[in-house]
């Protein structure tokens, strides 16, 4: 009776994707208030699949089956709950409406589309604080576990899953809804959206130590989610900016370590590596921030990434356009990361002495004395005016501080060669 | 070859706690078990707690509502020997959630 199960394999991360979709879906027809019911649904809607298809077969149209039992699980959940009192009867209407929708309907794509986008600026709510809407953002839209947030930013699961819990709780004591802002709000809106976004993306592009599989998650959903805003009513320039910048950046993942995971200075990287569909899709972007008059930090930060994907070889680096950049950017988003990453820039416009005492001033935040890239930046910067003692104390330094094994290498790499003994790694 | 009945108990709010992509991962890997040349039937229990007769007495609601473990589905498979039927209960999927199986031989060969 069951031997002839089908075995049409699932699209990857259908799960994650639908999941994402449905609880934004359920989530406005409960009301976000609820979203703790949306979420429920679905998870019980994915374990059904687990339970029915193995033995019946994957449905023909799997999204719009999980859809269909959404629903009707949604209804349930609805009636059970005890909290939903007068309003049960409503909702399960809503809910029986929506699940009746036939799935071929053109209608349902965008309306779901446009409740990703309602949820996105939901958990993105200016007054809700930045580590709890990257956690919601991953939880609800992004289809992420609570074990797999922690895993993304070296958490403990019990303070992700806390952290989810009062962000929820603060949406149901506040009111917020799943409203899309007016055109009055929607600058604040969008900044702090587009913020979020930016956050995930950083997180998982920063080699910092975890696991990496889940970090290039993390990069591929923000620039999915920058994607969907780009694709919607709602863009502005900015967007295009931010999708141009994060293509361009993810473009070079693969060429950012070599064969044996150790890590690739971007000046050494092998462009052929480089991922084209990424970056002409960077660069299409790039086009597109352009019409208007603003200038976001997205905008610079973009136009540097587009500075080195435009140059042919290493050699060919505009460094100038880049250091102007950088002036743009740190004038624009005062921030010592920036400043520092302009000290490289003002390395090879101006040479090294001028790039350390650019760095100088930096060394007195407090916050950055333990923080390797800058020690490490320091070192090189000394081994290039050929203080070696010095340079060596300051990769020293750097490897006390906490970073990613690859990071180690490259800075024991670096470290042997402030000491005369480097021996260059073959070239792969 | 023997008919062997492998019977998978779990606990349905382990479930609860895997992300969506752990989810479809399960699915995928449960699927492709039932692939094997020693897969007979399968059948897959209703999440409710059943109905117990005993005796004359009318039907009570099953047993399993107080554990935290269910039967969850069973399988009919063939195989050699008793150890080759838990060779390939062992590869099950299930015992990697958390799950365990029973496996019970058939009367006959």
């Amino acid at each position: 009776m069951s031997e002839v199960a089908q075995t049409v394999p699932l699209l990857e991360h259908l799960f994650r994707r639908q999941s994402g979709r449905m609880v934004a879906h359920l989530a406005r027809l409960l009301g976000p208030a609820h979203l703790e019911l949306a979420e429920e649904a679905v998870q019980e809607t994915m374990l059904r699949a687990l339970q029915v298809w193995p033995s019946q077969g994957t449905p023909e149209n799997p999204a719009a089956w999980l859809f269909r039992v959404a629903h009707n699980i949604a209804i349930d959940v609805v009636r059970r709950d005890q909290t939903l009192r007068e309003k049960t009867d409503a909702i399960v209407l809503e809910l029986t409406n929506s699940a009746s929708m036939p799935p071929s309907d053109p209608g349902i794509e965008e309306q779901l589309r446009d409740d990703e986008l309602r949820m996105i600026f939901l958990c993105c709510h200016p007054d809700i604080p930045r580590d709890s809407s990257v956690a919601l953002s991953l939880k609800t839209v992004g289809g992420f576990s609570v074990r797999e947030i922690a895993r993304a930013f070296l958490a403990d699961d019990v303070a992700i899953a806390q952290r989810l819990v009062r962000t929820k709780r603060q949406i149901r004591e506040t009111s917020l809804t799943l409203d899309a802002p007016g055109a009055a709000e929607m600058e604040r809106r969008m900044d702090a959206v587009l913020d979020v976004i930016y956050f995930i993306f950083n997180e998982g592009y920063t080699a910092h130590e975890g696991d990496d599989l889940i970090r290039l998650d993390l990069c591929r959903e923000a620039l999915r989610l920058a994607r969907l805003i780009a694709a919607s009513s709602l863009v502005q320039p900015r967007v295009h900016a931010l999708v141009a910048l994060m293509a361009l950046q993810s473009a070079r993942t693969e060429a950012r370590v070599d064969s044996a995971g150790n890590l690739i200075l971007l000046e050494e990287q092998d462009r052929s590596r480089w991922d084209q569909q990424l970056i002409s899709l960077g660069f299409h972007h790039f086009d597109r921030s352009m019409s208007g008059y603003d200038v976001s930090q997205y905008h610079v930060e973009a136009a540097i990434a587009a500075t080195h994907a435009r140059a042919s070889a290493t050699g060919s680096i505009d460094w100038k356009s880049i250091l102007q950049l950088y002036d743009q950017l740190l004038a624009l988003h005062p921030s010592p990361v920036v400043a520092l990453n302009r000290a490289v820039a003002v390395a090879k416009v101006d040479g090294p002495q001028a790039a350390l005492q650019a760095i100088e001033p930096l060394e007195a935040d407090p916050k950055l004395r333990h923080y390797y890239l800058l020690l490490a930046i320091r070192g090189h910067l000394l081994l290039e005016l050929g203080r070696r003692t010095e340079a060596a104390a300051y990769f020293r330094s750097a490897l006390e501080c906490r970073c990613s094994e690859p990071e180690r290498r490259f800075l024991r790499r670096k470290l042997a060669e402030a000491r005369g003994t480097h021996c260059p790694l073959p070239r792969v | 070859m023997a008919q062997f009945l492998l019977m998978l108990y779990d606990n349905p709010a382990d479930w609860m706690k895997l992300s969506p992509e752990e989810m479809q991962k399960a699915l995928e890997k449960y699927m492709a078990w039932g692939k094997g040349p020693y897969y007979k039937q399968g059948i897959r229990l209703a999440a409710d707690a059943g109905k117990v007769l005993r005796g004359k007495s009318r039907a009570t609601d099953g047993p399993y509502s107080e554990t935290k473990e269910v039967l969850g589905g069973f399988y009919a498979i063939e195989a050699a020997s008793y150890e080759e039927a838990v060779a390939i209960a062992g590869t099950h999927p299930h015992l990697e959630y958390g799950g365990a199986i029973e496996v019970r031989k058939s009367w006959g060969a």
